[in-house]
């Protein structure tokens, strides 16, 4: 690219990029349009002609629209998906466990998938904890629930950091059994809720041990809606989940009542992870390293996601072929199509010819004829992908909890103008095609 | 000025090199009105087309006063059937989807832009004349006699000296077969040339002169 159009390039912001490079995709088909229908207005002709084969242009039409919703639903679902598993993990920066596979703990700790997990202890909080960069470290326990949510331990500075800053409703957590559900529990401030031990088809608590711990949390706030599957949990102080299973409640005997650290190394129980907040963003990478030891593994939830990317790179890029191929097998039998549907109207276009319409006029019918139909079923086709997508990510999102949300983007609009412009030229042939029959046999015919 | 039809010689042979069509010698005059006559699968129609320069000689000169159809190019030829002819079908051959006036001013779709406007208000005026097509409805739901007087409109919309007719009242009623004859030959007025393929006796009553075809051959008769 010669400098000064990479200048041009590069001073551009990515939406006027993204809309030059969809200029330039249509360009083809828009030229092509105006080239061959310059001078004539032959719509009422073209839109007679749709209703008089209505049928096999409605299935034609279908047939572009379905093989357009396939690429675009497709590709729209896999970056909903991308988005949406990233925005599930952005309140998560870094995160503390014990050692093992940093996949399993980021399911377990960042999208509260029940997992087997060791404990860290007081020491090796209370060392995270006293980092001089670390500005949050909060315990995140887990293994109860209440109505197949998890109920997590933690405190009150996570629960202001999971609603940035402000609760949709109520109050933070003050007293041992407060409680704070996320947007999607069915509970509302002022309900007692009372939890069971275990999670549901977790291996941790089986559901034919889970069992009341007789204790009722009262919730005292709602979440506001993050998209993450902590809009199904429900928060409570990691002190309440430790004494109700029977175990110290990590402060001192001179304790005064008041959640969160500091907590006593000697009487804190252990917690599978500790989210970790850096007093700036580049220091996570700083964090990461410092507190990744023997006893503890760090990981940045976004690159584990990142690595995980890269890893399904191969899945996306057989998605990618796959979609390439169904469109080139669509533009393939839209050819043939094109080529069938003109002889349908050979009749037509002979006596058109014998009244006299010029050979561009003919011409210029039949390549807006098609040239209709592609662009109606290119149309139909991207609300027919997006409708597609946004069911699967209904699905998706009723399932994982994670807000999955396919919506119409920038790539798709490319891939839809690049098989405009593709199929737009492609259909000059059979229009140049009609032109080669014999009038007097099509007449006749 | 209006062009005389000079045929000479003229042979169309099919691809299989079957003679289709035979014209030692055909003169029309312009103004005048022909009936072409003879049995089905003589040639009519293959006559009516080679005239129109639909379908080309395998030899002998087709010349439309002093052109020779047969040497122009497609394009040319198109432009001379836009400029000279206007053609009435059997069986009409209407967009059966658009309105009266939709297939009466077709010709105003592909006519030279400064015309469109002229073209589409002659074929209205007509359509008028013949108290059809006032209604904004489908083509499809006139008579069949009625569908043929608005293909008619169509032929005479781009105000063309001659007008090719083949078999228009076959596939009519006796009455509007004749509705259909009388308004032909009121809208042609004299002025323009008719030449018409047509069995129909009430046809062959009103020609000037008759030109019969038997086995692909022409034969031009001096009377009516």
């Amino acid at each position: 690219m010669p400098e000064m159009w990479r200048v041009f390039w590069d001073g551009l912001s990515a939406p006027a990029q993204d809309a030059l490079v969809l200029v330039i995709l249509l360009l083809p088909a828009v030229l092509t349009g105006f080239l061959t229908l310059r001078g004539y207005r032959p719509w009422p002709l073209i839109a007679a002609l749709l209703a008089r084969n209505r049928w096999i242009s409605l299935t034609f039409m279908l047939l572009v629209a379905v093989s357009v919703a396939i690429t675009t639903g497709l590709t729209s679902q896999e970056r909903a998906l991308r988005e949406g598993a990233a925005r599930a993990a952005e309140k998560f920066d870094l995160v503390v466990t014990a050692p093992g596979s940093d996949v399993s703990m980021m399911l377990a700790s960042v999208y509260l998938q029940p997992a087997d997990t060791a404990l860290l202890d007081g020491e090796t909080y209370n060392w995270i904890a006293g980092n001089e960069r670390v500005t949050l470290a909060a315990p995140i326990a887990f293994g109860d629930s209440y109505k197949g949510a998890p109920l997590v331990g933690t405190t009150p500075d996570f629960v202001t950091h999971l609603a940035s800053g402000a609760l949709a409703e109520g109050q933070n957590l003050t007293s041992l059994f407060d409680a704070v559900a996320g947007a999607r529990v069915p509970a509302n401030v002022g309900d007692v809720i009372e939890p069971t031990h275990g999670v549901p088809e977790s291996f941790l608590a089986p559901a034919s041990d889970a069992l009341s711990h007789g204790v009722g949390y009262r919730i005292t706030g709602k979440l506001p809606p993050t998209g993450s599957p902590w809009d199904r949990a429900v928060l409570v102080s990691v002190e309440s989940v430790w004494e109700i299973h029977g175990l110290a409640n990590g402060h001192g005997p001179d304790w005064d009542g008041t959640l969160g650290p500091p907590f006593d190394a000697d009487r804190f129980p252990g917690t599978p992870a500790i989210l970790v907040q850096a007093d700036e963003r580049w220091a996570n990478f700083t964090l990461r390293s410092e507190l990744s030891s023997e006893r503890t593994m760090a990981f940045l939830p976004g690159a584990v996601l990142a690595r995980l990317y890269v890893l399904l790179g191969d899945v996306r890029e057989m998605l990618s072929l796959l979609a390439f191929l169904t469109q080139l097998l669509v533009t393939v039998g839209i050819f043939v199509g094109l080529t069938l549907l003109t002889r349908l109207l050979a009749k037509r276009l002979a006596l058109l010819r014998a009244l006299g319409a010029p050979a561009r006029f003919i011409f210029a019918l039949t390549w807006g004829f098609a040239a209709t139909l592609i662009g109606l079923g290119a149309g139909v086709g991207l609300g027919l992908g997006l409708g597609t997508a946004e069911l699967i990510s209904a699905v998706v999102t009723a399932r994982t909890d994670i807000l999955v949300e396919a919506r119409l983007g920038w790539s798709e609009l490319h891939l839809v103008a690049g098989f405009l412009s593709i199929t737009a030229i492609l259909a000059l042939i059979p229009a140049a095609m009609t032109m080669a029959r014999p009038v007097m046999d099509d007449l006749r015919g | 000025m209006e062009p005389a039809i000079r045929v000479r010689d003229v042979i169309v042979r099919s691809a299989s090199g079957r003679d289709l069509l035979s014209i030692p010698e055909l003169d029309v005059e312009p103004g005048e009105a022909v009936v072409v006559r003879g049995p089905s699968g003589a040639g009519k129609s293959t006559l009516l087309y080679a005239l129109a320069g639909l379908v080309l000689p395998t030899a002998g000169s087709i010349r439309w006063g002093e052109t020779e159809i047969s040497s122009l190019g497609d394009a040319e030829r198109t432009r001379f059937r836009r400029k000279y002819l206007g053609m009435v079908f059997q069986d009409h051959l209407l967009f059966e989807e658009l309105t009266a006036a939709g297939n009466a001013a077709l010709p105003s779709l592909f006519a030279p832009k400064a015309e469109r406007r002229a073209v589409g208000d002659r074929a209205g005026a007509l359509l008028h004349k013949l108290g059809i097509g006032a209604e904004p409805r489908r083509v499809t739901t006139y008579s069949g006699g009625e569908r043929q007087r608005i293909s008619v409109v169509r032929a005479l919309a781009g105000d063309p000296p001659i007008v090719l007719a083949d078999e228009p009242t076959a596939s009519l009623d006796r009455a509007s077969a004749d509705q259909l004859t009388d308004d032909l030959f009121a809208l042609a007025d004299g002025r323009r040339t008719l030449i018409i393929a047509s069995h129909d006796p009430a046809i062959q009553a009103r020609a000037g002169r008759l030109v019969s075809v038997v086995d692909s051959k022409v034969r031009v008769s001096p009377y009516a």
